[in-house]
């Protein structure tokens, strides 16, 4: 039975510990000498008129519904994982041409040292196996969450990096 | 329900998919004179270069699969004419009649004839026949010398193809700059440095005036007067919706006009693709933005609605991504409107460069140079001001601009000019 499933950060929960970005180079045997993690982890302070904001965020592959990056790619490397619906890629045929990073209103693709793109691909084969994606797994606060799309509603809106951005993402083409 | 789609590149690819998306019955009947699977034309110069097989050109698989998967009544023939008052598609065969019809008929690329150039020496790049053919001409070993007529996105691909081939290369424009449509000229002057470095012989403000035979060597005589030789030349000028079949039965312009669901003047006929002219959402007029994305998403809204559903595609702004000689060049919106300048790193320097143009509380145009990284993030930007939003960042893509490079004095001095 297919299912559509989304990584989600509750935003309130994250302490910016980075052990998301640990979990998941080691699950995807990343050399970050060579190629950026797939996790972005900030702890950022902001001054804003009289007062201070703080955000603490985990940022990878939001695995958007309606992907800006599968409609980028000229060769047509990115797809959603028919089991899961998390956006997973093969590159053998992708030319490195920055098309989805273009796309992305995350800023989130990468290119490896070959050239070709890398991202995050939820780790659809941990799930496929009824495992939580790496990240999820290790995050020691419950922050980052493997959400179904189709079930109630687990992280409150006003807290869900995925609601947060739902109207940025609609204008992105 | 019969559904009838005039061509068969990615428009019309994407048009099938969402009609079979809503109605797994109706008889969907695909037309197309090429016999070939929709391909990407921005693939060609990958697959001469040798960085992707020639099945790579088809992003979707083979012909007959993509039939197979879709449910797709397969017509190898060329479209005469479509009537939009009957929605009757004709060909030599005869003519067929459909409850819809999508136009997705694309574009070609035109040139000029050139007085003396030889039907064999003349090279366009846009078809996979035409891949095939600068391919094979190529590998034959015999082409020392080349001239690329077009400083364009394609032609700067085409030359780094003859460049890996090693062959000696004139690029030349009667534009003052390379990528004119798109770059600044500051931005321009800085690429056309990087590419005459390698050794590409750049002319800008001449094309070719005609060929000549030179002491046995072919010879391109340039307008300004010039000689350049050129044992084969590269026309990468430009191209022209193919809207043939429509002339006389929809509204044209410099292409098919469609509205936000992709409709045409007449009931029942939709138009998407490199064919069809919708919305520049930074001027508000209609403009053929052909790009592959754009024709993806107006072939997916045109195939809803052709299904009875209710798809909006409301336009796009100008956009490209090129990355060419170990570079990345990006440009965004209109590069011919003035107004205040922000700009990080130097033209002249490695890393990354940004130069933005503000006018009217929206970032009017924007070129990068080398980061993709903050280029998606950069253009969600300037959509959302052209949708009327306020301007500033959320938090998320603050964050990973500034871990892309981008300083922080440059996104609140972009965020205060773009407030209202």
């Amino acid at each position: 039975m297919s299912k559509r499933y989304a990584i989600d950060l509750d935003v309130s929960k994250c302490v910016s510990c980075g052990a998301c970005a640990v979990a998941c180079m080691d699950q995807n045997d990343l050399n970050v000498k060579q190629t950026r993690p797939f996790r972005n982890v900030f702890d950022m302070e902001r001054q804003e008129g009289e007062g201070t904001t703080y955000s603490h965020l985990s940022l990878a592959c939001m695995h958007c519904v309606d992907a800006p990056c599968i409609v980028g790619c000229p060769s047509a490397c990115i797809q959603k994982d028919p089991e899961t619906n998390l956006t997973v890629f093969d590159t053998t045929n992708c030319i490195g041409c920055h098309s989805c990073a273009m796309a992305c209103p995350y800023g989130v693709p990468g290119f490896g040292p070959d050239g070709k793109m890398v991202k995050c691909d939820g780790c659809y084969v941990r799930v496929h196996h009824g495992l939580k994606p790496a990240c999820v797994k290790a995050c020691p606060t419950g922050a980052l969450r493997l959400i179904d799309l189709d079930g109630p509603e687990e992280i409150a809106p006003e807290n869900s990096l995925r609601h947060r951005s739902m109207e940025m993402l609609s204008k992105q083409v | 329900m019969r559904y009838g789609i005039v061509g068969f590149g990615t428009a019309g690819y994407h048009a099938a998919q969402a009609i079979r998306e809503q109605d797994k019955a109706g008889e969907v009947h695909v037309y197309g004179d090429t016999g070939l699977a929709p391909y990407n034309p921005m693939l060609t110069t990958y697959y001469i270069f040798g960085k992707l097989p020639r099945s790579g050109l088809f992003p979707f698989g083979p012909l007959e699969e993509v039939a197979d998967r879709l449910g797709l009544t397969l017509h190898h023939e060329r479209v005469q004419k479509v009537r939009a008052q009957d929605l009757a598609v004709e060909t030599e065969r005869g003519v067929q009649r459909y409850d819809k019809i999508l136009i997705a008929t694309g574009a070609t690329a035109f040139a000029p004839p050139v007085k003396g150039l030889s039907p064999q020496d003349a090279h366009l790049m846009r078809t996979v026949d035409d891949a095939q053919r600068l391919k094979d001409r190529l590998d034959r070993g015999d082409v020392r010398s080349a001239v690329v007529v077009g400083a364009s996105m394609a032609g700067i691909k085409v030359v780094e193809v003859l460049e890996k081939y090693g062959v000696r290369v004139c690029l030349a424009d009667l534009a003052p700059h390379i990528f004119p449509l798109a770059a600044y000229p500051e931005v321009s002057a800085a690429i056309e440095k990087r590419v005459a470095k390698r050794g590409i012989d750049l002319r800008f403000g001449a094309t070719i005036d005609h060929m000549e035979l030179w002491n046995g060597q072919k010879t391109a005589v340039m307008t300004d007067g010039s000689v350049v030789p050129a044992d084969l030349v590269s026309l990468c000028i430009g191209t022209r919706a193919a809207t043939q079949v429509v002339q006389g039965e929809v509204d044209i312009d410099r292409g098919i006009l469609v509205n936000e669901r992709m409709e045409t003047s007449a009931p029942g006929v939709y138009a998407a693709g490199d064919c069809a002219q919708g919305v520049n959402l930074e001027s508000g007029e209609k403009q053929i933005i052909g790009l592959w994305a754009n024709a993806n998403r107006q072939g997916a809204a045109a195939g809803a609605n052709m299904a009875g559903g209710e798809a909006r595609f409301e336009g796009n702004i100008l956009h490209n991504i090129t990355h060419f000689m170990d570079m990345d060049f990006i440009g965004f919106g209109d590069n011919r409107i003035q107004g205040e300048l922000l700009e990080q790193g130097a033209l002249d320097g490695d890393g990354l460069y940004v130069r933005a143009v503000i006018s009217g509380g929206r970032v009017a145009g924007a070129n990068i140079l080398d980061s993709y990284r903050i280029s998606g993030i950069l253009k969600n930007y300037m959509l959302r001001l052209f949708a009327g939003e306020g301007g500033s960042l959320p938090d998320y893509q603050r964050a990973m601009l500034l871990q892309a490079g981008l300083r922080a004095e440059f996104i609140d001095r972009m965020e205060v000019m773009t407030r209202g």
